[in-house]
């Protein structure tokens, strides 16, 4: 046996190099989040110097943008979740309308027997994380269980959901005539001049982010997405560990949906049909990687901001907001392209 | 050749890990007729064969991952039925694989306590969260007691070499096995300087006194680092006989199955 102290034979002059360690400069400045986060920063001060009157940054303008990012920011980070294990849900957007309808059905169901507020806004609740769950469930079961590629399942999820939800709803009539409450103690509310329903997804996101950062199951996300094999000869339980996946980003979809009919108190059953997709890009501009085992929480933050203030700010200087598809499509392209070339990778 | 034995030696010292007599068919081929090994504690010993021998099979036979139609697994002494490789590595047998057996976007410490984690003591770790610190020192330790130096251990370990990333694997079997590390192919892919380091890396898991059980090709290396060699032919155990009194035309002979003509 050689001696006991270690002696660098491993360390071959040019490995050495790629694998030393970095600053925490080195890697905030490395990190796709600082860049999108400093484009946002940068969009901010052209549409408010743009706007009339800066009125962009007003705080009106400031509470819209938090509230129309809020249900992208759930979709987008339970869409990194999944990611991060290398599997996609498509059908998250209608997971949402579906869970929004079967929440909007019951609480008509339950304000016409007669049932108090109170009770009815929660079983409303209770009904979108409930009907999100079972979708990502039965999305999970697809993949995890039946190994159907998650593109494929997920895809033809998402023509059945929305098959169903239109069905359910008598061919798509938006239902409405549920508490108004639920609009102004919750949807419209603030909490400290912030929308409650942005509150609740920034704290949803910053939940994700010390899961992936700090926990186990975190590591064992992007163990799975990072190499699938290796997680599995390691002993991992990697098809109950996908399917608590989709169930968790079902479960945001679901509770995105709840958002939904308390900001417009009506379903809106034809609002979101890019929402997955939406979602996608959000994730992956932020750095989340696409092939899986790197998830960026930050950096989906800053993605989707990125598409509300897009969306948001070209409205607001008068420009057509079809610019914004645009201009969200060229950054995804950009930043990923930018990646490709200056990854270091062998 | 003379001192060619067939089947499982005497078990005076508890085996840390070995079959006896396994077969193992698939539909209708068999992959094994019968196959026997057996790893003392503090010994390497090579399994070798021609392509199609069983080898592999074998090797998952005593990893848990496919249970055998007959014949018995042991490990640490005890007959054992496996039915998955958490089974195994409760028991304190773990694996090396050739490739694919770290997640390259994990860091060094990661990949070492994946699936192992250590959890924070009180309400965080209630919570799940990780104890990066103790996780950190740990691996330390265990990397240096293999005398492996690595550049960082934070890095993902997709940076490191291939000779790094194998040594990390070996730390991370002999981390968490108690009786018997097995290895597949864990030089092929290595140049031969790094393969010399992964076999000075074998003798100081042997030193440890786990059993080392080697899958490999590589019949030079296998003589010089092994202790004993089996060879399958045609999924049956045809030599088990010691590193010592083989030389490579023998061993070639036995693997393609020209030991009967010439005996």
């Amino acid at each position: 046996m050689s001696d006991t102290k270690a002696v660098p034979v491993m360390a071959e002059p040019e490995t050495d190099d790629r694998a030393r360690q970095r600053t925490p400069l080195q890697r905030l400045m490395g990190a796709r989040a600082t860049w999108i986060f400093l484009l946002d920063i940068a969009l901010i001060a052209l549409f408010t110097a743009l706007s009339r009157e800066g009125v962009f940054l007003s705080w009106l303008n400031t509470k819209a943008l938090l509230l129309s990012g809020a249900e992208a920011l759930l979709l987008a980070v339970g869409l990194a979740m999944l990611l991060g294990a290398g599997k996609f849900d498509l059908s998250l957007g209608a997971n949402l309308v579906m869970s929004s309808v079967m929440a909007a059905l019951a609480m008509v169901a339950m304000v016409g027997a007669g049932a108090g507020v109170g009770v009815t806004i929660l079983a409303g609740l209770v009904v979108c994380l409930g009907t999100g769950a079972m979708i990502g469930a039965l999305n999970g079961m697809l993949v995890a269980v039946f190994g159907i590629n998650s593109l494929i399942a997920t895809l033809g999820m998402l023509g059945v959901i929305t098959g169903f939800a239109l069905v359910a709803t008598g061919n798509g009539q938006d239902v409405t005539g549920f508490p108004h409450q639920l609009q102004s103690g919750f949807g419209l509310r603030t909490i400290g001049g912030i929308p409650a329903p942005a509150l609740l997804a920034l704290t949803v996101a910053l939940a994700m982010w010390v899961v992936i950062r700090f926990t186990a199951f975190g590591r064992h996300t992007l163990a799975i997405g990072s190499a699938p094999l290796a997680a599995e000869r390691v002993g991992l339980r990697v098809t109950r560990h996908v399917m608590s996946l989709f169930v968790l980003a079902g479960m945001l979809a679901g509770l995105a949906g709840f958002i939904d009919i308390a900001h417009y108190q009506t379903t809106v059953i034809n609002g979101h049909n890019n929402a997955a997709l939406q979602a996608v890009a959000a994730a992956v501009i932020g750095g989340t990687a696409l092939e899986g085992g790197r998830i960026s929480i930050m950096g989906t933050i800053w993605g989707v901001a990125l598409a509300v203030i897009l969306q948001n700010g070209l409205v607001i200087i008068g420009v057509s907001s079809a610019y914004q598809l645009m201009a969200v499509g060229a950054v995804l392209i950009v930043a990923v392209g930018l990646d490709r070339m200056s990854s270091r990778r062998p | 050749m003379t001192t060619r034995t067939r089947g499982v030696a005497s078990q005076d010292p508890p085996l840390a890990i070995g079959a006896e007599h396994v077969a193992k068919s698939f539909g209708h081929v068999t992959a094994l007729r019968d196959a026997s090994i057996a790893v003392r504690p503090g010994e390497i010993v090579a399994l070798c064969g021609d392509n199609g021998a069983g080898k592999s099979t074998f090797l998952r036979v005593l990893q848990g991952i496919y249970r055998p139609d007959a014949g018995r697994v042991i490990i640490g002494g005890q007959e054992v039925d496996l039915t998955s490789v958490r089974d195994a590595q409760a028991l304190g047998v773990d694996t090396v694989h050739q490739d694919l057996a770290l997640a390259p976007d994990l860091s060094t410490v990661d990949n070492i306590f994946l699936g192992h984690e250590i959890r924070r003591r009180g309400v965080l770790g209630g919570f799940g969260i990780l104890d990066r610190a103790e996780m950190a020192e740990r691996a330390d330790a265990a990397l240096k007691e293999l005398s492996i130096a690595l550049p960082s251990l934070t890095v993902p370990v997709r940076e490191l070499s291939g000779g790094q990333r194998q040594a990390v694997a070996i730390a991370r079997a002999v981390m968490w096995s108690s009786k018997a590390v097995l290895m597949d192919e864990p030089t092929a892919a290595l140049a031969a300087r790094q393969s010399r380091i992964v076999c000075d890396l074998m003798r100081s898991v042997a030193d440890r006194g786990l059993g080392v059980l080697v899958v490999s090709h590589d019949l030079p290396a296998v003589l010089e680092v092994a202790h004993r060699v089996v060879v399958l032919w045609r999924g049956k155990t045809v030599l088990d006989a010691p590193a010592a009194d083989l030389t490579v035309p023998d061993l070639v002979a036995t693997m393609v199955g020209h030991v009967k003509e010439a005996a």
